[in-house]
């Protein structure tokens, strides 16, 4: 008997697989990673529910989620916008600390009344990664210079500059201490309540301004159809140029935002350790939110969960928190393997050999 | 059947979705002998061959090699069978040398391990034909020594003016063209196809080209020669098997047929719709361009010094076989393609060389002929590609904002004005998903919609179906009466002929002959598109072939 | 002086196997047209997998290769995803790291009290004794010889052998191997596989000779580096020992540029704008900053070349391959 399998691409995406992708994706990867508990004694299901359960039921939960949300949501922004138009932002963490130690040095050097210091702060912040990532933008548009690894190295060459300024030029408070002085209550991002920083309204604001712009402006338009088809889009006028370095810069702008919010809104000062990776948890992000800077938004919440989920369950039960990072990387595996199954239906065929008759049952899906 | 057949294909049939590409066709080729393969585009020529290569099977029909049954299933098999193709892109990797990308595959071992080494290895024979050790040789180690003087030998032998330790992008292209037959020649090959040999060659390289190809049947290799060029037929080919819409229309010796008769074949007399023109008056020039010349993409030139100039309401036909220099026409007209030299002018402003939104705005539409890749994203719905060229228009939103309801409704409009059908809602139905002949009736409705001054139509009916062809039709002639300057560019003479006003043959990159529907001669078109009359002045259809290597290109 | 640029040129040394045995591995894979961004997971897995066996069993060799193996387990998921499933290339290793890194820091925390003595040193007679370079150079670890070693393998594998050859063609034009009768699939399987198991040696070496001990996140970003290094190296073999000694000499300063004094002395001229100028340059993170940038450099110079058939950069790297059927 021989079993073949068939792939045949597919020409309808049938509803349920579109839409529960990210679903099934997500308990996917906690049924695997609920393996890896289990290797360590741990109960999953235990876990799990210290994880989401309390996490979502106390308030300590809900207001730490909703802090860290604020970086997730705005890198994955940052992500998910050049990804509209074909490109891929793997650097937003870069970013992230561009415009967070931009945001600083304007927080810790300009004396101005609070109301006008954190505006000017993110603005700052916004420069510096839009620059940031206007190089990498630059070297595509001009001249198809792969942008994945030089926002990738410039991530690197970030981290480095974030090392230097903190033990050098930006180091302050007392003692010797790889950090920065802390923050006056100007240069502080006002806490709307109980931890919850203002940033959040900045982080919530920017997805609107994304949704509003992809979803009712020309621009959005201009960026959906050059990551569609950038040769049809100049075709008809479009340019490809201004359109990959705007995703880029305004990008830029928001995982900076993201960087100098979580600095001057949750840490209170800048520590030279800072490296969350929440530029590269923006991946995951911006994939699962492909389509929709509201989708973005769930998917950041979400992320934040787990990582404050995580947090207290390495507390509880004494398992480190890189679970986490375990549970994101196969977020992303079967995401891709998803989009092959939404692409290709696979079939298995079982040829009865001598008799003759071939049976054609399929699997697989559909 | 003589007994000097080598290669018989009897009845291949070969079908896609909606297209037969292969009608029965039945092909013999001579030992020794240069047997072309003519016909236009979407004759089947290359389909014919892909599948004496290997890369196609057919769906029906057989074939014979050397007096052998041959079951193709890769190009593999059809190099071990002896049958050998030059493809009309290069395959060729530029990184690499000559002799390199002539062993590849091979696995020919170093030298110390050959086979056939005797006295220039150290090793003792028992060992070297031991088929472990030539497995192992071959997979680990390259001996390029003995192939690069096989290759030499063979280069020399021929006439092939070529270093082989040189690398690829170091070399013309005749020279790299050079190189693929010597890929071919290395593995012994007793046929040899060549595919439009000489579309990236100048004059002096295809002469030199034919030179080689004599030496190469001097010694007992076949070739089959495809080409829609009747000048080459008549420089190179022996006999000549002609294609029309998948079928063999008929094989004759070159040196007892003329060219008309070649042409006439090729090109046929069917007449598929009738179409009513009425007069129109003519307006203003739209389009006025001078001495326009321009490259292709590999940096050659395909547009020759052209004049063209368009008025309202005129259609003018550009016939021609593909690969003469209408693509690039085409592009440069519609501002996609900057000119290397000459002027646009259209509607009495001058865009020479601006970008292609200039021309937009100023009124120039463009249907391409690869419409999947220049004319809608396919991804997207039906709302976002009828709105492809228009979204920024005042009439859909204010300032930056874009009211997608409007841009719904006009596509809409679109749709149900130029009946594209298999839309079931335009915002989630992607172009993408619709039929060729759907697809291309909602570009040419965008297109059209817009008013434009100037519409320059590339193979618009190409790939549609029969109901769809003729709504095209009908609405390019509407169009022409509302005063819109349409260039038609069109393989399909009877289309031509129904909508021109005026008709220019274009060969090898310039106007060779300028006509109207009610003056021309059917025959001396499909003669200039093919290069047929080439320099004689005479509209002779009855002149014969003779002389032909010693005209001159002009 | 002397005993500076012996410690100097130890490290260096040091520093450049981890990067050259991960390089390497990289220069195949994208070779054959398969990017990798998952070298520094890969590295993670063979660094702790190569720990763990090595105290459990007490044998090096085993540990190495246990390194090695656990390298590709990961380079399988990569194959499959990126060539039979064709998925996104950059995704799938970004990816890998995260669950490299992930894994090694979950399972790895147990193990971070055990120490060994590491991979024995061997010293080269008669060349140790060259004074400055000798004890640097002629004194090292196996997996040190080895990496050495396989820069020459590697450089004769590409050019020299036919497999070699065909692992090229498949990175710079698939479609013609494939007509060539070459197999596509299984030459890029190889090929990712392959620079697993080099990533997974790297690993290894460097928890098994280089530190002789785990910490979660040990390699630091050296995985990046080798990738920046193959890119630097214009995916040529004999430029990775020149690219990963350039790189581990930055990487061997950067600690001691602190006890370097390059700066002029006070009086001389323009010290005063010099010297400023100098000290920025030679910080360490600054230091830390220049094989990236290099890098960009090299990136952005060999793809604006490329227009004058400077080609460099494998052709087809980054594209999934598939055989248009009829």
């Amino acid at each position: 008997m021989n079993v073949a399998i068939d792939v045949n691409a597919r020409e309808d995406v049938p509803a349920w697989l579109a839409y529960g992708t990210p679903v099934f994706t997500v308990l996917a990867a906690l049924a695997v990673s609920a393996v890896a508990l289990q290797l360590l004694d741990v109960n999953p299901l235990a876990a799990y529910a210290t994880m989401f359960v309390e996490t979502l039921t106390t308030e300590f939960g809900l207001t730490e989620t909703l802090v860290k949300a604020v970086p997730l949501i705005l890198t994955g922004l940052a992500v998910y916008l050049p990804l509209k138009a074909g490109l891929f932002n793997i650097g937003a963490e870069g970013q992230l600390i561009a415009g967070a130690l931009a945001g600083t040095w304007v927080g810790l050097n300009v004396s101005l009344p609070g109301l006008a210091l954190v505006p000017l702060m993110f603005a700052a912040a916004a420069v510096a990664g839009a620059v940031w990532a206007g190089i990498p933008a630059w070297l595509r548009a001009k001249w198809d210079v792969n942008e994945i690894i030089t926002s990738l190295l410039l991530t690197f060459v970030a981290l480095e500059i974030q090392s230097y300024l903190l033990r050098g030029p930006m180091q302050g408070g007392t003692g010797n201490f790889p950090q920065s002085a802390r923050f006056s209550d100007a240069a502080t991002i006002p806490e709307l309540y109980s931890g919850v920083h203002a940033g959040l309204l900045v982080a919530l604001a920017m997805v609107v301004v994304t949704y509003v712009m992809m979803t009712r402006t020309r621009l959005g338009f201009e960026i959906t159809f050059v990551g569609s088809n950038h040769e049809a889009a100049q075709q008809a006028g479009m340019s490809r140029y201004k359109v990959y370095l705007l995703v880029f810069v305004v990008g830029g702008a928001f995982a900076a935002m993201g960087g100098i919010s979580e600095i001057a809104g949750a840490q209170g000062r800048y520590r030279a350790a800072f490296e969350p990776g929440y530029g590269f948890t923006a991946i995951p992000i911006a994939l699962l939110g492909r389509n929709s800077a509201v989708k973005v938004l769930l998917a950041g919440l979400f992320f934040a969960v787990l990582f404050v989920g995580g947090s207290s369950m390495e507390v509880a039960f004494g398992v480190p928190a890189a679970l986490v990072e375990i549970i994101q990387a196969l977020v992303i595996l079967f995401l891709i393997t998803a989009e092959f199954f939404k692409n290709y239906r696979v079939s298995l065929d079982f040829d009865r050999g001598p008799s003759g008759a071939a049976v054609e049952p399929q699997g697989g899906d559909d | 059947m003589s007994e000097n057949t080598t290669l018989r294909m009897e009845g291949i049939l070969k079908e896609f979705p909606g297209v037969v590409a292969n009608d029965h066709v039945d092909l013999s080729v001579e030992r020794g002998e240069i047997h072309g393969l003519l016909g236009e585009n979407g004759a089947g020529k290359s389909t014919l061959m892909k599948i004496l290569y290997g890369l196609y099977s057919q769906d029906d029909g057989e074939i014979y090699f050397q007096g052998e049954r041959l079951d193709l299933e890769s190009p593999q098999d059809a190099i071990d069978a002896g049958i050998g193709m030059v493809h009309q892109h290069f395959m060729l990797i530029p990184r690499l040398t000559v002799a390199e990308n002539v062993v590849l595959g091979e696995r020919e071992p170093a030298t110390v391990f050959r086979e056939d080494a005797g006295e220039e290895s150290w090793l003792p024979a028992s060992i070297r034909n031991n088929g472990l050790v030539q497995s192992l040789a071959g997979t680990f180690s390259l001996g390029l020594d003995v192939p690069e003087q096989r290759i030499q030998e063979l280069a020399d032998r021929y006439g092939f003016d070529i270093d082989v330790s040189a690398k690829i992008w170091e070399l013309d292209v005749g020279q790299q063209q050079r190189v693929e037959i010597l890929k071919a020649l290395y593995r012994d090959v007793d046929l040899l196809i060549l595919d439009e040999p000489t579309a990236v060659l100048t004059p002096t390289e295809a002469e030199r080209l034919f030179e080689s190809l004599e030496r190469l049947t001097d010694e007992g290799l076949s070739i089959i020669f495809i080409t829609h060029k009747l000048k080459e037929v008549d420089a190179v080919v022996d006999r000549v098997t002609v294609l029309r819409e998948g079928k063999n229309v008929g094989t004759a010796e070159v040196s007892s047929v003329t060219r008309a008769d070649l042409a006439e074949m090729m090109v046929g007399r069917e007449v598929l719709f009738e179409i009513d023109r009425e007069a129109v008056d003519l307006g203003e020039p739209v389009l006025r361009a001078r001495g326009v010349s321009a490259e292709d993409d590999r940096g050659i030139e395909a547009l020759s010094g052209v004049d063209l100039t368009v008025r309202q309401g005129e259609v003018v036909g550009i016939a021609g076989v593909s690969g003469n220099g209408q693509k690039e026409l085409a592009e440069v007209m519609a501002g996609i393609r900057d000119p290397t030299a000459g002027e646009l002018v259209v509607g009495g402003t001058d865009i020479t060389g601006a970008k292609p939104k200039r021309f937009v705005e100023n009124g120039v539409s463009f249907v391409p002929e690869d419409r999947l890749r220049y004319g809608c994203a396919e991804d997207l719905s039906v709302m976002h590609n009828a709105t492809m060229k228009d979204f920024g228009g005042a009439a859909f939103g204010d300032r930056g904002f874009l009211d997608y309801g409007k841009l719904e409704s006009y596509a809409e409009t679109l749709v149900d004005e130029f009946d594209v059908r298999g839309v079931r809602d335009v915002t989630e139905t992607a172009a993408g998903d619709l039929s060729g002949g759907n697809l291309q009736k909602l570009i040419l409705a965008r297109e059209i919609y817009r008013n434009p001054d100037l519409l320059i139509a590339n193979q618009p009916t190409r790939g549609v179906d029969v109901g769809a062809i003729e709504f095209i039709r009908e609405t390019l002639l509407e169009q022409r009466k509302e005063g819109t300057g349409i260039i038609l560019l069109s393989e399909d003479l009877d289309e031509i002929f129904d909508l021109s006003d005026r008709i220019l043959v274009v060969y090898e990159g310039e106007f060779v002959h300028e006509t109207t529907p009610a003056e021309a001669d059917r025959e001396r078109i499909g003669l200039e598109m093919t290069g047929g009359s080439g320099g004689e002045s005479a509209s002779d259809p009855t002149a014969t072939h003779a002389e032909v290597t010693q005209e001159s290109e002009s | 002086m002397v005993s500076f640029l012996a410690g100097l040129l130890d490290a260096t040394v040091q520093a450049a196997t981890v990067l050259l045995l991960a390089g390497l591995g990289e220069l195949i894979s994208e070779r054959a047209g398969v990017l990798n961004l998952g070298v520094e997971g890969m590295m993670l897995v063979g660094a702790l997998g190569g720990f763990i066996v090595t105290v459990v069993t007490g044998s090096y060799w085993l540990g190495f290769a246990a390194g090695i193996v656990l390298g590709m387990v990961l380079a399988l998921v990569h194959a499959f995803l990126c060539i039979t499933l064709k998925s996104n290339q950059v995704i799938s290793g970004v990816m890998l790291t995260l669950l490299g890194t992930g894994i090694t820091t979950f399972f790895g925390s147990a193990w971070v009290e055990e120490s060994i003595d590491g991979f024995p040193q061997i010293a080269i007679p008669v060349l140790v004794d060259i004074p400055v370079v000798g004890e640097a150079f002629f004194r090292s670890t196996a997996t040190d010889y080895l990496a050495l070693f396989m820069v020459v393998v590697v450089w004769y594998f590409l050019n020299h052998s036919n497999l070699g050859l065909e692992m090229i063609s498949v990175g710079e034009d698939p479609e013609m191997a494939d007509t060539m009768g070459v197999s596509v699939f299984r030459l890029r399987y190889l090929a990712v596989l392959i620079g697993g198991g080099f990533a997974g040696a790297a690993g290894a070496h460097l928890s098994l000779a280089f530190s002789q001990l785990w910490v979660p996140g040990m390699t630091a970003g050296r995985g990046w580096i080798a990738v920046a290094l193959v890119i630097f190296a214009q995916w040529r073999p004999r430029r990775m020992l020149v690219g990963a000694y350039l790189f581990g000499l930055l990487d061997a300063l950067q600690l001691r540029s602190q006890s370097l004094s390059l700066t002029l002395g006070p009086d001389a001229p323009l010290a005063s704008l010099i010297n400023p100028v100098v000290e920025f340059l030679m910080t360490p993170q600054i230091m830390g900053t220049y094989p990236y940038l290099a890098t960009i450099v090299v990136l952005a110079y060999a793809v604006i070349r490329t227009k004058s058939d400077r080609l460099a950069v494998p052709s087809a790297l980054l594209q999934s391959y598939s055989r248009e059927t009829d």
